[in-house]
């Protein structure tokens, strides 16, 4: 039994989402929510698998239940359903803990097709999104910038060497084959980054309320 | 601040000069033209005289009668009796007159027992007539051609009641002449013993005046307030050298004037120290003391020792003023080195002339009968007020060129502090358009969009909803072209290659990208990103839909001027029309379109069979 949070403002689109998830996963139980405020309330009620998360909602942006369901269900898997495609939307997103994102626009199988891939654990990352990783961590590495109690969260030299590649324009198939490796290697490099990126958002957003005074030193 | 060019030094040793030919010219002049009249046989000089002294038996006495000498405790009046024959080498219509240099305090002049003079009051308070010379008519009915009787009646002071030897009883040598020829040497005298101290208390008086103004005006300047104090009461001081008929008794006017030095020595020191940047606390409070000590000390010891005392206390001042010269000296030369060498020269001189005063004062040197310090010192103090102002002037100067300064600043800053403005105004602006492109986007992405996504993927019919979505992608890219910045070239070409190969890979066809190997620093602005995305959207678009093809090869050139991009299938072409032109339906002139709006070309090679080759050039 799989329980999957559908939050959608459009009721036509929302509706048009759920055949097609119940297409892809027939055994699932589909939760709907129009708006951030009953998402949240679904999210402290009900143990989701897969949540697909809109962002411009009339009473808030879905990164915040992407961010609730990291803090309190990390096992489920946030994919963010929109129809921005530019980092400047997404990449807030990802760090609030998203492992994906869906183009709403895109056709029917495409979309499941896509929707297959990331619940086996091969989100996409597209170039735009790689360099602002990329930058993200650069700025932590930076020990001036970097206080001391923050903890260090790190890319090793392969997923840096992934990002890279996707940076430049390199497809991650492409990038399977440059480096010999198994599509399912490229998969979790790219699953590690994600992770990471919210690990580290994470502690960055928790210091920057540290230093603006929301929470008293323990 | 520029130093001060060496013309003030010149000037300030040709000012100190001046001052010595001064006092050597005026000793000159009175040696000169004083003794020559006794060379002339036109005139008589009677230097003997028989006195009576109050009851005192009468005895025959040398003139001058310096009472300091010969009566030095004897306070009254002295009758002097002569004899005299008229000249002989003077015509007898010649009218005669009495020259008598020195009468002090008072005297009444009998001519064959005629009173011919009186100089003013001969009870207290006595006229003080110390510094004035006297020449009297002789009226020619009274004169004889021979044994004429004189008689002199002398009003005087003893030398222990005054405060100075100059103002003790006396009567000096009597000449008997021509009144022509006295009245010169008359004029002289009166000239340098009277007029000239007059002309100098007027000048030290105005220039006390403007000094303690300035001081008032400049209260950190303390020194130029002491300064015009200081002359202003030198000026009261030397007053009693003209100033004959005093409002009271002459033990009390000289009880006043002796208690006058306290103050002025006061403000000597005062000025000094201050002049020098010190102050102390003590030695004001000593000063202060002193004024009420010396007074008492007078009174104490009675008017019969005011001499005495006042010998004594002329010393300490003058010990007083001589300390606070050195202290002021010592200082100047170890902060202010370039004010030593004026001040110790005017401040010398000053001294030397005080010794001199002193020394007469104690009778060590003898009194030229000129009022030497009233005379010399008031030029010093001109001089000393000519540097103070310089100095005053240099400091103006200086504060006059730090305000130039200041302004100039101040106008830097305001000019800069407009260009920040103009800069923040400009940002403002920017940040407002950004604002309200990030709106316009915003409504568009909710309004349209979603009507657009709804279409999408409600239409029944594919064509419809192929349309929506297309029109979904251009109104997104819309938005981009409308809040974007600029973005490196380098990174557009990663979007386009990741976009090109991901969807002709979807399409199975095999994608060939190359790319420039080397570092790319070129900018692309939002527009050129845009159109050259649409363009190789519809390119990539074309060969998926129409072409057929299996293989695709993508290239790219950057040079410093364009950039180009060829995208070559090796499908089954694009047919002709009829009218020979390429077929519209592919897009080929909305793409040509499109590179015509970044000032760019898009060049489209195609044959049936042959594939089709698409050559875009942008400039950047």
């Amino acid at each position: 039994m799989t329980n999957i949070l559908l939050l959608e403002d459009l009721p036509e689109i929302r509706s048009w989402l759920k055949v097609l998830v119940k297409g892809v996963f027939p055994d699932s139980q589909i939760h709907e929510a129009a708006r951030v405020h009953d998402a949240l309330e679904l999210v402290s009620a009900v143990k989701f698998n897969l949540a697909l998360c809109d962002l411009g909602l009339p009473d808030g942006s879905g990164v915040d239940v992407v961010a609730a369901l990291r803090e309190s269900q990390p096992e489920c898997q946030s994919v963010v359903v929109t129809i921005h495609d530019d980092d400047d939307h997404l990449f807030p997103a990802l760090q609030a803990g998203a492992f994906g994102y869906l183009l709403k626009e895109q056709a029917r199988e495409l979309i499941a097709e896509q929707l297959k891939r990331m619940s086996a654990g091969e989100p996409p990352l597209s170039p735009s999104i790689a360099r602002r990783v990329i930058s993200h961590f650069a700025a932590q590495t930076r020990p001036q910038e970097r206080p001391q109690n923050m903890p260090h969260v790190a890319l090793t030299d392969r997923e840096n060497e992934v990002l890279l590649r996707v940076a430049k324009g390199y497809t991650l198939p492409e990038i399977g084959v440059q480096l010999n490796l198994s599509r399912h290697t490229i998969a979790d490099y790219v699953k590690q980054i994600y992770r990471k990126l919210n690990v580290s958002s994470r502690a960055e957003a928790a210091l920057e309320a540290q230093r603006l005074g929301l929470f008293r030193r323990s | 601040m520029p130093k001060p060019p060496a013309i003030p030094a010149a000037a300030w040793w040709l000012a100190r000069r001046c001052v010595g030919w001064c006092l050597a010219a005026l000793s000159a002049c009175l040696a000169i033209a004083l003794p020559a009249l006794a060379a002339d046989d036109q005139i008589v000089v009677i230097d003997r005289a028989v006195s009576v002294q109050h009851i005192v038996e009468p005895g025959p006495v040398r003139l001058p009668d310096d009472w300091a000498v010969t009566r030095p405790r004897f306070e009254g009046s002295v009758w002097y009796r002569t004899g005299f024959d008229r000249p002989t080498g003077v015509d007898s219509h010649e009218l005669m007159a009495l020259y008598i240099e020195r009468i002090c305090s008072n005297a009444e002049v009998y001519l064959n027992g005629h009173r011919i003079f009186s100089g003013g009051r001969m009870g207290e308070p006595v006229t003080r007539n110390c510094h004035y010379p006297q020449l009297i008519t002789l009226p020619a009915a009274l004169l004889q051609e021979r044994g004429n009787t004189l008689d002199v009646h002398l009003q005087g002071h003893a030398l222990t009641r005054v405060a100075s030897r100059q103002r003790a009883g006396g009567l000096s040598a009597i000449k008997v002449g021509p009144q022509a020829l006295l009245a010169d040497a008359y004029d002289d005298r009166l000239f340098w013993n009277v007029t000239a101290v007059q002309f100098a208390n007027v000048a030290l008086a105005v220039l006390g005046c403007v000094m303690v103004g300035m001081g008032w005006m400049n209260r950190r300047e303390a020194y130029l307030g002491y300064f015009g104090w200081l002359c202003l009461a030198w000026g009261l001081l030397s007053a009693r050298v003209w100033w004959r008929d005093m409002p009271w008794d002459t033990g009390v006017m000289e009880f006043l004037f002796c208690t006058g030095f306290a103050p002025l020595v006061a403000l000597a020191v005062q000025f000094l120290l201050s002049y020098a940047g010190l102050r102390s606390r003590w030695i004001e409070n000593a000063l202060a003391a002193q004024w009420v000590l010396l007074p008492a000390t007078l009174l104490l010891a009675g008017p019969g020792r005011l001499f005495l005392m006042a010998s004594i206390w002329y010393a300490v001042l003058a010990a007083e003023v001589v300390a606070a010269t050195g202290l002021h000296l010592v200082t100047t030369w170890r902060n202010k080195r370039q004010d030593f060498w004026a001040m110790a020269g005017l401040l010398s001189a000053i001294l030397a002339l005080l010794c001199v005063q002193l020394a007469m004062e104690y009778d060590a040197i003898p009194n030229p009968g000129v009022p030497l310090l009233q005379l010399a010192a008031p030029l010093l103090f001109i001089g000393m007020a000519v540097r103070l102002l310089q100095v005053f002037a240099r400091a103006l100067r200086a504060a006059e060129d730090g305000r130039e300064n200041l302004e100039g600043r101040v106008h830097e800053i305001t000019a800069e502090i407009e260009r920040n403005f103009a800069q923040l105004a400009e940002l403002r602006v920017e940040q407002v358009t950004e604002k309200e492109r990030k709106r316009i986007a915003a409504d568009l992405h909710d309004d349209l969009g979603a009507k657009l996504l709804t279409i999408v993927h409600t239409s029944e019919s594919e064509r419809i909803s192929t349309l929506a979505r297309e029109a979904l992608e251009e109104m997104r890219l819309s938005v981009r072209g409308l809040t974007g910045k600029p973005m490196r070239l380098a990174d557009a070409l990663a979007d386009w290659r990741a976009e090109t190969v991901s969807r002709l890979g979807q399409a199975n066809i095999e994608a060939d990208w190359r790319g420039p190997t080397e570092e790319i620093e070129q900018l692309l602005p939002a527009r050129g990103f845009v159109q050259t995305t649409r363009i190789l959207r519809e390119a990539v678009s074309n060969i998926i839909k129409h072409s057929g093809a299996s293989h695709c090869k993508v290239r790219c050139a950057i040079s410093d001027r364009q950039f180009g991009l060829t995208v070559q299938d090796n499908g089954k072409g694009i047919p002709m029309e009829l009218d020979g032109k390429l077929d519209r339906g592919h897009g080929m002139s909305s793409m040509k379109n499109r590179a015509k709006q970044m000032q760019g070309q898009c060049l489209v090679e195609s044959g049936p069979g042959y594939g089709t080759v698409i050559r875009l050039t942008v400039p950047l």
